[in-house]
């Protein structure tokens, strides 16, 4: 399993992780349990990477009764978060974050959105990807101030 | 079909704010080739890394290879994303290349809506793995020449035949430093992406 090394992977060189890697045994915090079985989300879809998670009224109010990686999880999803960014701010595996977003989605702490592929890929929705896209300048100086 | 539960009710089990609706493009080449260059000169934020768990076998050396014959290892991806609006965000996946990274890539890759395979013209071989892969999976894509320091070895005809990409995959050189170069090969991406939609 990970030795908690952090690995260079395909990293580049260009971004180094915000602090050490955990020591804790990623898995352990799901007591052994892995995404695929538990990690699937209420349509039997698995979670891609780009699922979004927000959090729930009554997740926000169960705050101070949640676990670390619960407590951390259903704080960060106050805006809504994809389960990579959440993996990687939390410095979480993937299926770690699938199996515990699953758990807090049961529990009704957190809102589990998995996207449609079917709407992603429809023509109305690429044309505005491309739109805003189109808007974007040159330059990295001149931010979009708009947003 | 929605992409997300409407918010019709605030009752305490649902979600406080309503999530964008992610579209995704996955980001693929070889190792060292400006993946991580190019999502982080357009994305909003700064590029995240996550790692995750791949349990295969490697099935060679790579260039910087740590432990080859271990059987399990962690691989890092590098994403990043552009809001379009308040509904709609996009979200740039950049993949490990190499073949043996395989497993990882449909978890990365599942729902994409089309990918951009980048090449080092001295490296071609890096990026074979990543053509197969949209190839074979029928998903839209683009091949990108990061033209490191202005140069690239070969020219695109060179490049179309060495990488047996048929003359429907568009083929171009950009910057991966440069955001307005990236934004145009990501818009090349999409259109080849509006293109297979029908649209």
């Amino acid at each position: 399993m990970a030795d908690g090394r952090t690995p260079r992977g395909d990293g580049e060189g260009g971004v180094a992780p915000v602090g050490p890697a955990p020591a804790v045994r990623p898995f352990l915090v799901t007591a052994g349990r892995v995404a695929g079985a538990a990690g699937e989300a209420s349509a039997g879809r698995t979670m891609p990477v780009e699922t979004q998670l927000v959090a729930t009224t009554n997740g926000l109010d169960a705050l101070h009764r949640l676990s670390f990686e619960q407590h951390d999880i259903v704080a960060a999803c106050r805006v809504p978060q994809s389960i990579a960014e959440i993996a990687a701010r939390l410095r979480l595996h993937l299926n770690v974050v699938r199996v515990l977003a699953e758990d807090l989605r049961t529990a009704g702490q957190l809102s589990v959105h998995v996207p449609d592929s079917g709407v992603t890929h429809d023509a109305s929705v690429l044309r505005r990807v491309i739109d805003g896209l189109r808007a974007i300048p040159d330059s990295r100086r001149v931010l979009r101030d708009t947003d | 079909m929605t992409p997300t539960e409407p918010l019709v009710r605030a009752s305490a089990g649902q979600a406080a704010v309503r999530p964008p609706l992610p579209v995704k493009l996955v980001i693929a080449g070889g190792f060292g080739v400006g993946k991580t260059t190019a999502v982080g000169s357009i994305s909003e934020i700064e590029p995240l890394t996550t790692e995750a768990a791949i349990t295969e076998v490697a099935a060679g050396v790579d260039d910087l290879s740590h432990t080859p014959t271990k059987t399990t290892t962690t691989v890092a991806m590098d994403f990043g994303c552009i809001t379009i609006d308040p509904t709609l965000k996009l979200y740039l996946f950049g993949t490990p290349g190499q073949e043996r990274f395989g497993f990882m890539w449909d978890d990365i890759v599942e729902g994409a809506v089309g990918g951009l395979v980048i090449v080092d013209t001295r490296r071609l071989d890096d990026c074979y793995a990543a053509v197969d892969y949209f190839e074979h999976k029928q998903i839209p894509f683009a091949v990108a020449v990061n033209a490191f320091d202005g140069q690239t070895a070969h020219t695109l005809d060179e490049v179309r035949w060495a990488l047996d990409v048929s003359e429907g995959v568009p083929l171009l050189v950009f910057d991966a430093r440069e955001r307005g170069s990236v934004r145009d090969a990501l818009l090349v991406v999409l259109e080849q992406a509006l293109a297979r939609s029908g649209g």
